[in-house]
């Protein structure tokens, strides 16, 4: 079952790389980019948080989980580089 | 089918005249009502499908509908990632839907069941600690 | 340089521009859905007294009397990323960077998932995309669907649905799986119900919102739940049924679904593949607040207030100087109260521009009261905890600047 859908990271996925690495709850997600992919994690992070307590046993922390980054929507590159609106 | 516009609604009353805006859909003519997003007028017509996960195929459509799932990506007029939920249709809009992409994890290199998953695995592969030999190395 | 640049144009951005407006601030707001008024767009509620919430005509109100004032609205706009400047904020939208000397996130809420295999397939929706679609879009999402998930929100939305003519064939949770564990539980669904009773005529959900408490009558409602569901707003209701599954080629042809037992546990041999076109998937509602996060807020998990909340006080300031939040992003709660937390977050903000101004400390006085009595009349829920979570942050906030 598709957990993360945008990359298409799997249940069985998100276990298997915890039972093989026997990593942190963050080291399976970058292992697997579950919740890394387009939408930022908008859609599934409580869901990659339930599914990554129950097999690590780590409880959410207080921290917005792998401390959310800039930017918060994927924005193309002439964006990026634009000078904006200053008025 | 039947219409999907909802034309009376018993609190929320009727839509009365909305103007017609017609755009093109992977170059079908489709005919949309002013304040439509590209979502909701495709929905009209029945049209579920936006695009395909860009590596799997998959097909995918809306999911949240107000701009956080980014599910309904689309290209408008040549400008890709454009969420289809969250922008308004304009007359002669042309709206392209999401294809496969070439993806460069995807090549003969690695057997489908060793595709690496993150780019460290990418590059340790690319390093050689993997056992098969790249056919082309 | 704006003296004050709003992120979120719904209930609590609008009456925080107002507020400020009033003042005579310099205000933009952006938003990045095409149209102005946030969540409160898409809701159709009818009051204890007969009389209909409908968030188009509230948010029409809010907007008018924003725009009346010289609030500068911008929609399809969407901001990515906050700078702290010397003095003030750069905030990186798709439309350039908008310089302000004070900043206001009020991004409200967003959706979180209930997943179920076959839950990526076109014509599966979260229940809010329903909403939106039906009330606001105005198009039927499906000829037939059926609502995964019961909570408060998917009960309003399926009576929304309802109400447009589009056939639901019942309300079931999705089957229990690690990310469904709670939603998938009937006797924690109960509990829930127990919250949503006041809006549904039904005799059993009454018995069960009574009595509630008692944890052993509880039990028993779940046990004794009819085979036929509890009917809501005509709508089948089912909390020992579960989906298993979401079945289809390009698109959703049906979904399979069994019996469960009171623990949430498929019933071999009892399941049944239902025809239908769409499903709504429901999970809950948690605060959209990463903007908050890379802007350097301090967060902290509280549960009652719906999950990672921006570290703020009772007057809506963060630790930031010059940074505010307001809304559902500082907790799930209905848009009274948001609107309530916005104008005081105006207030708050027109108070650090103008300490001397006579008056404004008896005003925020009157509106943080005016949040509080709001959130007591609340008639939907969305945590029954939710004064306990509110208590939490406020300790949280002092403890904070203790430390600090
Ligand atoms: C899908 C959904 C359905 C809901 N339905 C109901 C309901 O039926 N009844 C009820 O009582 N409550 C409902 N709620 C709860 C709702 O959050 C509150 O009722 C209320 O609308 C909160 O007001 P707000 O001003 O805090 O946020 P919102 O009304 O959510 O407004 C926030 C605005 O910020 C904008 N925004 C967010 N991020 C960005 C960004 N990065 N850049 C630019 N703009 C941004 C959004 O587009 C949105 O318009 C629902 C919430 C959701 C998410
Ligand atoms: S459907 Fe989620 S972003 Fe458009």
């Amino acid at each position: 079952m598709i957990i993360c859908r945008c990359e298409e990271v799997t249940l069985e996925d998100i276990r298997d790389t915890f039972h093989t690495y026997k990593c942190s709850a963050r080291e399976v997600k970058l292992r697997t980019r579950a919740g890394m992919g387009y939408c930022g994690g908008r859609t599934c992070r409580p869901a990659v948080d339930a599914v990554l307590e129950e097999v690590t046993g780590e409880k959410p922390g207080d921290d917005l989980p792998l401390k959310v980054q800039p930017p918060v929507r994927p924005v193309s590159l002439s964006v990026l580089g634009g000078d904006g609106d200053h008025a | 089918m039947r219409n999907r516009r909802i034309e009376e609604h018993p609190v929320l009353g009727s839509l009365r005249n909305r103007k017609a805006v017609s755009f093109t859909f992977d170059g079908k003519t489709c005919e949309g009502r002013e304040g439509d997003t590209i979502a909701s007028a495709l929905l009209a017509h029945g049209i579920r499908q936006l695009r395909v996960h860009e590596e799997s195929g998959r097909p995918r459509g809306i999911y949240c509908n107000i701009g956080h799932c980014f599910e309904c990506r689309v290209t408008v007029d040549g400008k890709a990632g454009v969420r289809a939920c969250m922008t308004e249709i304009r007359e002669g809009m042309a709206v392209e839907s999401g294809k496969v992409l070439p993806s460069p994890l995807n090549s003969s290199v690695f057997e489908a069941d060793e595709m690496p998953r993150t780019y460290a695995e990418f590059a340790g592969k690319q390093k050689g600690d993997n056992k098969k030999e790249a056919p082309d190395a | 340089m704006r003296d004050v640049v709003i992120i979120g144009a719904g209930p609590a951005g609008l009456s925080a521009a107002i507020a400020c407006r009033e003042w005579d601030l310099s205000v933009l707001i952006i938003d990045e859905f095409p149209k102005p008024g946030g969540r409160l767009l898409g809701q159709l509620h009818q009051e204890p007294d007969g009389e209909w919430w409908n968030g188009i005509k509230e948010a029409g109100k809010l907007l008018n009397h924003a725009t009346e004032l010289g609030a500068d609205i911008r929609c399809g706009v969407s901001a990515h990323h906050i700078e702290k400047a010397d003095n003030g904020f750069k905030v990186h939208t798709d439309a350039g960077v908008f310089d302000a000397e004070q900043l206001l996130i009020a991004t409200g809420a967003a959706e979180s998932a209930a997943p179920i295999p076959g839950w990526t397939l076109p014509g599966v929706m979260s229940i809010g995309a329903a909403q939106v679609m039906t009330n606001v879009h105005r198009v039927r999402v499906g000829e037939r669907g059926i609502v995964v998930g019961v909570n408060v929100l998917s009960a309003a939305i399926a009576r929304e649905l309802d109400l447009a003519g589009t056939e639901l064939h019942s309300m079931v949770l999705p089957a229990k799986n690690p990310v469904t564990k709670h939603y998938g539980d009937p006797g924690e669904v109960m509990d829930g119900l127990a919250r949503i009773a006041h809006m549904a005529p039904s005799r059993i959900l009454r018995f069960g919102s009574i009595l509630a408490r008692a944890g052993w009558v509880r039990r028993l409602a779940v046990r004794l739940y009819p085979k036929r569901g509890v009917k809501v707003w005509g709508i089948p209701v089912h909390i020992r049924k579960a989906a298993l599954k979401i079945n289809g080629r390009d698109r959703v042809e049906s979904v399979t679904v069994c019996n469960i037992d009171p623990a949430g546990k498929p019933i071999e041999g009892s399941e049944r593949t239902i025809p239908v076109d769409f499903v709504c998937i429901a999970g809950g509602l948690y605060p959209l607040a990463e903007l908050a996060a890379v802007a350097g807020c301090p967060f902290r998990y509280i549960e009652e207030l719906g999950g990672h909340v921006p570290v703020h006080n009772e007057r809506m300031e963060t630790p930031i100087d010059g940074l505010y939040v307001a809304g559902n992003i500082t907790g799930i709660e209905s848009a009274k109260v948001a609107a309530a937390q916005g104008r005081l977050a105006g207030l708050s903000i027109v108070r650090h521009r103008a300490k001397d101004k006579a008056g404004l400390g008896q005003r925020i006085d009157e509106a943080m009261r005016h949040v509080t009595a709001i959130r007591e009349q609340a008639t939907i829920q969305f945590h029954p905890e939710v004064d306990k979570g509110r208590s939490k942050m406020e300790n949280i906030f002092k403890e904070y600047r203790k430390a600090t």
